[in-house]
């Protein structure tokens, strides 16, 4: 049901935007849409204003009872500070690094055995039921066993974030090569189409926007693994400041840094999904048929 | 109608991948258990995998770590379930409330979790509680804001029906809007179970507190490895229980729901 639906909703905006096309620029129209999409969220940002408030006089006042509950106020002062002394860049570049790397070498794992799993009903009959014991297996519990095999070091960090964020990609490639329709595989037929071509200019574009989705998630999975392996398993960067400020007593820093983790895989996953809808303008129309 | 009642095992089973796929596993395994060096402080063969979760097993180890673990888990899921689920309806049936609390939850939600656990430490200390609370907080999520957007996308139509019948708001909640809601609230408690155990494994390897995850710590610590992969055995199988069991449940209770389209996960 909810298929056709969004169907008929893409055909709708898709045809809007092209008469829009041609009475307007390029430039100008992009930035009516913005201004038009921008909707300020009055009684929201009300809200966390309010949070904040209450959280900023409840701990002047004192009463609330924790002992290392900071201000939100000096939270931000210490936010800045540590913005300025580059301390937080220097971690930041850190948890990035691990992030790219790991997103980029589990994407290609992930994809390239998701295309053969989810094109070949043959390696799928070998091979699924193996992957299928391996995945519920919690990403958490091999970081123990990465440690013991490669000691505190960058590696660890590159393993366990590779071996968590492999699965939603291959799992997305899977789903969206094998819900190709039979038909694109007729029109492939009927040109005589290689396989080799029939994957890359009919499947692949085909199942293009189950495997942004699957990069996607896999990202938002990389940040979290990155995180947890800096806090248990390498030294350096943003896991590794968040715990260090706990155990050095310093709640505000801490907060700073837990704040800043939230900002940047909102970020992060912003930046790709403005991407992917760049990348892949009229896929989500060519995929239900 | 006759033929809904019958619910034979096999479609439990039917969405499983075919098990001759488990072949290259376990060749893998047989491999390295004939193969591998007896007394390799990094990659122990299976058998003696098999061997320390036996002997774990009876000095007394293993049972209480696990019993911690899955009761904070279970204890932490229904929490989640219970709170999310509410939150999720009036949030979902409240434009004011959606509104409102969107932007806060939003928020909420991009915390990471793993980052939650020292914010928890800080303020709790490592209590037994503490696991509870952090577990519950990343398990709410999806379950309230699949069970959000649900009551939020509720066909009009129903709520006509409704209020044709002169329903008062609480029926029309009972009869109406929390049946339509189900499907989405189970698809997000499917998401939040894998999700919960993954965090209590983690709270406990961060904070020491009692459990599996701090079992597998220490025996790394210790180099220990055979424990390290027997145990890590017993989370999978664990993890594979839990999801099953869940899966069978929801399979039984969706019986009486008209099937879904299905999604693309």
């Amino acid at each position: 049901m909810p298929a056709p639906r969004a169907f008929s909703n893409e055909v709708g905006a898709g045809s809007r935007e092209g008469a829009a096309a041609e009475q307007k620029p390029k430039a100008f129209r992009r930035f009516c849409e913005t201004v038009k999409s921008f909707r300020p969220n009055l009684s929201g940002t009300l809200t966390i204003l309010a949070v904040a408030a209450l959280w900023e006089a409840a701990v002047r006042s004192g009463a609330i009872a924790f002992d290392y509950l900071p201000a939100p106020s000096a939270v931000f002062v210490a936010w800045v500070q540590l913005l300025l002394s580059g301390e937080m860049l220097v971690q930041t570049a850190h948890t990035l690094r691990a992030v790219l790397i790991g997103w980029v070498v589990a994407s290609a794992i992930g994809i390239g055995l998701g295309l053969v799993l989810g094109f070949s009903a043959l390696g799928r009959r070998y091979l699924l039921a193996s992957l299928e014991v391996l995945r519920p297996l919690p990403a958490v519990a091999f970081l123990p066993l990465a440690l013991l095999l490669f000691n505190f070091s960058l590696t660890t960090e590159l393993v366990l974030i590779i071996y968590a964020s492999i699965w939603p990609a291959l799992i997305n490639t899977m789903g969206g090569v094998m819900s190709v329709r039979a038909r694109l595989y007729d029109v492939a037929r009927t040109l005589r189409l290689s396989r080799a071509h029939t994957l890359i200019k009919v499947i692949m574009p085909a199942a293009a926007p189950a495997i942004v989705v699957g990069c996607r998630l896999s990202l938002g999975l990389t940040l979290v693994m990155a995180i947890i392996a800096e806090m248990l398993a390498n030294p350096h960067g943003l896991g590794y400041a968040v715990v260090s400020e706990l155990q050095a007593m310093q709640p505000q820093r801490m907060f700073a840094y837990v704040f800043f983790i939230g900002l940047l895989a909102i970020a992060l996953n912003g930046a790709l999904i403005g991407l992917s809808r760049r990348f892949l303008r009229g896929h989500a129309a060519a995929r239900h048929d | 109608m006759i033929e809904r009642r019958r619910f034979p095992l096999a479609r439990l089973t039917s969405g499983l991948p075919p098990a001759r796929g488990l072949l290259p596993l376990i060749l893998g395994l047989a491999l390295w258990q004939a193969f591998g060096p007896r007394q390799s402080p990094y990659a122990p063969p299976p058998s003696a995998w098999w061997d320390s979760v036996r002997t774990m097993l009876h000095n007394g180890k293993l049972m209480p770590a696990l019993g911690s673990t899955l009761v904070s888990f279970a204890l932490a899921i229904v929490i989640a379930a219970l709170v999310g689920g509410a939150l999720g309806l009036l949030i979902g049936r409240s434009r004011t409330a959606r509104r409102a609390l969107g932007p806060l939850l939003e928020f909420c939600r991009g915390l990471q979790p793993p980052v939650i656990v020292p914010v928890a430490v800080l303020l709790l200390g490592y209590a037994e509680s503490l696991k509870l609370l952090v577990v519950a907080w990343v398990a709410i999520w999806p379950i309230l804001l699949n069970t959000a957007s649900a009551a939020s996308l509720l066909d009009e139509l129903m709520l006509d029906i409704a209020r044709t019948f002169r329903l008062d708001r609480i029926t029309t909640l009972r009869k109406i809007i929390v049946p339509a809601v189900v499907p989405d609230f189970l698809l997000g408690l499917r998401v939040a179970v894998p999700l919960g155990i993954i965090i209590t494994l983690l709270v406990e390897m961060l904070t020491s507190l009692p459990g599996i995850g701090s079992l597998i710590v220490i025996s790394q610590r210790q180099f220990r490895s055979a424990d390290v992969y027997g145990l890590l055995v017993v989370v999978g199988l664990m993890g594979f229980l839990i999801n099953s069991l869940f899966a069978m449940a929801e399979q039984l209770l969706l019986r009486r729901w008209p099937p879904r389209a299905p999604s693309t996960r």
